[in-house]
């Protein structure tokens, strides 16, 4: 935890990142969370998520310092109300209504593709608008990270590679990833301090045709194996000034995770989660490092605040975006 | 905010580090704990005075965790302490003016309430499935509206069995057209349409959508060796639609979806829930209050609509003693609990002595060969 100038001699800085959490403390809150979220008919549940937050963020360690969630479970619910308000009571009275009241078929079938444009169009804006808030709402040393990337960019990126993906049966997909890597990681900051991602995706196009080809005959297996590389592409291709992040693992060590997790989950009906949350958390932290020069003193706070509302669409839609490890 | 006489055995003096919330730089300082509030050194010698009221604790509530105070709006200053026992000193100290922040010394506390919460969750979860959920069904059951039910119910029937399954043969139509017009004769005043469609479909089974919707497979139309016996079915589920049972069990099923997903921390999937709770109609049971009264209304439809209830019960037990038989066939009793008693108790019904004689049904049509019309190359099944 001190801050002792390292020796000039070492050429190559590496920074580490620990995961001190246990599943144990972690089981508990949820124990609290899910009582506490049936006595309250749900209502809870926002408060809950923000403390399990709180205490995996807390439980973060980078350079001997740790990460801190600042979001509240007011902010999410009122969140949450705001995105039922406009995109699921939207969605449910056009789907229900043309059949309650008996329109014409036509009618009925401009509602139906109204409902899958609303779809299309919120799923891009929850995807945004949840990385803007839970970066906003993140800290470390004091300092927040902010997401400045635009709605619009991404609607573009979103559509056209959904649009490119589908007509391509499915080869556009890695640079399809890869451009929206690119955007999410590009407009992410530190501070004053951005990051940035140079994956191109060419380099995923092989791997990703060799596993959907191999997927059949391995039982899906193959898959864990691309998941590792891309997430280790993924890494390895962000960089944070003229540092950047190794993540060396393969598809071995991820699939031996996820059996284990496997292994905890199912005989306990699922009750193991809080475990197999920690041992993903220390899997990412132990195997993440982060490498080359950085110069810290040069860092100054430039927060950008963010509503929770985008939050609360990703809620709805069921779509968890991680954020960092 | 000084420190007095019997605070003196607690320690005041205590290291950490500070962070301006402007650069992310950690800065030593040295911390005095005080009555009212914390006196701040830094290195440099600027000296920080917290108040305990200012102060917030946004880390520190586990075993191991670094106390992290926060002062100042969403851009904080920041105090980091590693020591656990720093806490306590300030509760020693600082009393109620630090009854905001946590106190290491009550997390045993904590470990009891995990697990009351714990007891209480399990108790929670069996009142809620078993007691909120039906009582919230149950009671919106009976306020929607006969329109929706019927919009719902063809909608659903749609899903089950879209029209090109159905049997169109005009005469079969006829006949079961009429059976349906005498029982609905017997029920002045309901205000449902009763729609019964003949599914091409070789299972023996007999559902009832919302709204006065009600499906007949192919396979039990084969099996009913009389109109009566076809009539007892129906009457039986007619009064699932009169009864609500069929929207009820949707609206049960729909809840406790609706509520596992609010517990599970999400709200979604909401708008797709309606859809799949009709697709899973074929799959609903009924309570057995629901069957028994279901049975027992039905048996009273017949026989105010003047057709042989003895008819239902014998087609009740050809079809229980052909599903015995055979594990093959999808079963249309065996889906309702406590069978046997159910039969036992029609039994009861059908023997007790009645004035008016029955009148027969259909008495000019062929049955034997409208009941295969709906599939006129298929084999038929095999009756006794």
């Amino acid at each position: 935890m001190t801050l002792a100038p390292r020796p000039a001699s070492e050429q190559k800085e590496i920074r580490r990142i620990a995961f001190q959490g246990s599943g144990g403390s972690l089981f508990g809150i949820y124990i609290v969370n899910y009582f506490l979220t049936i006595l309250t008919l749900g209502i809870y549940s926002f408060w809950g998520k923000v403390r399990v937050r709180r205490y995996l963020f807390g439980q973060t360690q980078f350079e001997g310092d740790r990460f801190a969630f600042h979001g509240t479970g007011l902010e999410l619910f009122l969140g949450t109300l705001k995105a039922i308000g406009i995109f699921l009571l939207p969605i449910m009275l056009l789907s229900i209504l043309p059949d309650l009241l008996a329109l014409p078929d036509v009618a009925k079938t401009i509602a139906r593709f109204l409902v899958w444009l609303l779809f299309m169009t919120f799923l891009p804006v929850a995807m945004v608008g949840a990385r803007r808030y839970r970066l906003s709402r993140s800290s470390w040393r004091g300092i927040r990270f902010s997401f400045r990337g635009g709605v619009r960019e991404f609607l573009k990126i979103f559509w056209t590679g959904g649009l490119l993906s589908t007509i391509t049966l499915g080869l556009y997909y890695p640079f399809f990833e890869m451009r929206q890597q690119s955007y999410f990681i590009g407009h992410t900051r530190f501070g004053t301090q951005g990051f940035d991602f140079d994956g191109k995706g060419r380099d995923l196009f092989w791997s990703f045709l060799l596993t959907a080809a191999l997927l059949p005959f391995t039982l899906g297996v193959s898959w864990v194996w691309y998941l590792a590389k891309k997430r280790r592409y993924f890494w390895e291709h962000t960089h944070v000034g003229s540092a950047r992040f190794r993540f060396p693992i393969t598809g071995g060590m991820l699939l031996g995770l996820y059996a284990v997790n496997l292994l905890l989950l199912i005989p306990t009906f699922g009750l193991a989660w809080p475990w197999a949350l920690v041992r993903n958390a220390r899997f990412a932290c132990r195997h993440l490092s982060l490498e080359g020069p950085l110069d810290l003193g040069s860092i100054t706070q430039e927060a950008m605040d963010a509503s929770a509302t985008g939050e609360g669409l990703a809620g709805i839609l069921d779509t968890d975006f991680g954020v960092g490890v | 905010m000084r420190a007095e006489g019997d605070v003196r055995t607690v320690r005041t003096e205590w290291t950490g580090s500070y962070l301006d919330g402007k650069a992310p730089v950690r800065r030593p300082a040295s911390i005095r704990v005080l009555r009212r509030g914390l006196e701040i050194t830094l290195e440099e010698g600027t000296v920080l005075q917290w108040f305990y009221r200012d102060v917030r604790q946004a880390q520190g509530f586990y075993a191991g965790e670094e106390v992290r105070l926060e002062r100042g709006g969403d851009l904080a200053e920041v105090l980091l302490v590693a020591e656990p026992g720093f806490l306590v000193s300030l509760h020693r100290i600082g009393k109620e003016a630090v009854g905001h922040l946590h106190d290491p010394r009550r997390r045993s506390r904590r470990a009891t309430f995990t697990l009351l919460a714990a007891v209480g969750a399990l108790g929670g979860s069996l009142a809620v499935y078993f007691w909120l959920i039906p009582f919230v069904a149950d009671s919106l059951a009976v306020r929607v509206p006969v329109a929706w039910e019927e919009r719902l119910g063809r909608s659903v029937t749609e899903e089950l069995a879209p029209p090109g399954r159905h049997c169109r043969d005009p005469q079969l139509a006829q006949a079961v057209g009429k059976i349906v017009e005498r029982l609905g004769g017997a029920l002045p005043g309901t205000p449902y349409k009763f729609r019964v469609f003949v599914v091409n479909d070789r299972r023996v089974n007999a559902l009832a959508a919302p709204g006065g919707y009600i499906l007949v497979f192919r396979g039990l139309l084969e099996r009913a060796r009389t109109p009566e016996e076809l009539a007892g079915v129906l009457a039986h589920e007619i009064q699932h639609v009169i009864r609500r049972d069929v929207t009820r069990a949707l609206l049960r099923q729909a809840s406790s979806g609706l509520l596992l997903r609010a517990v599970m921390g999400d709200a979604a999937g909401v708008m797709t829930y309606g859809l799949e709770a009709a697709r899973a109609l074929a799959a609903l049971k009924y309570s057995r209050e629901a069957e028994a009264a279901a049975d027992a209304e039905g048996l009273r439809l017949l026989l105010a609509a003047r057709i042989d209830p003895a008819s239902m019960l014998a087609f009740f037990e050809q079809l229980l003693a052909a599903e015995r038989r055979s594990s093959r066939l999808p079963p249309y009793l065996s889906t309702h609990p406590e069978t046997l008693d159910r039969l036992i108790r029609l039994r009861a019904m059908v023997s007790e002595p009645r004035a008016d004689m029955p009148t027969p049904l259909l008495p000019e049509a062929d049955w034997q060969s409208l009941r295969l019309r709906c599939a006129p190359g298929a084999k038929p099944t095999r009756n006794e």
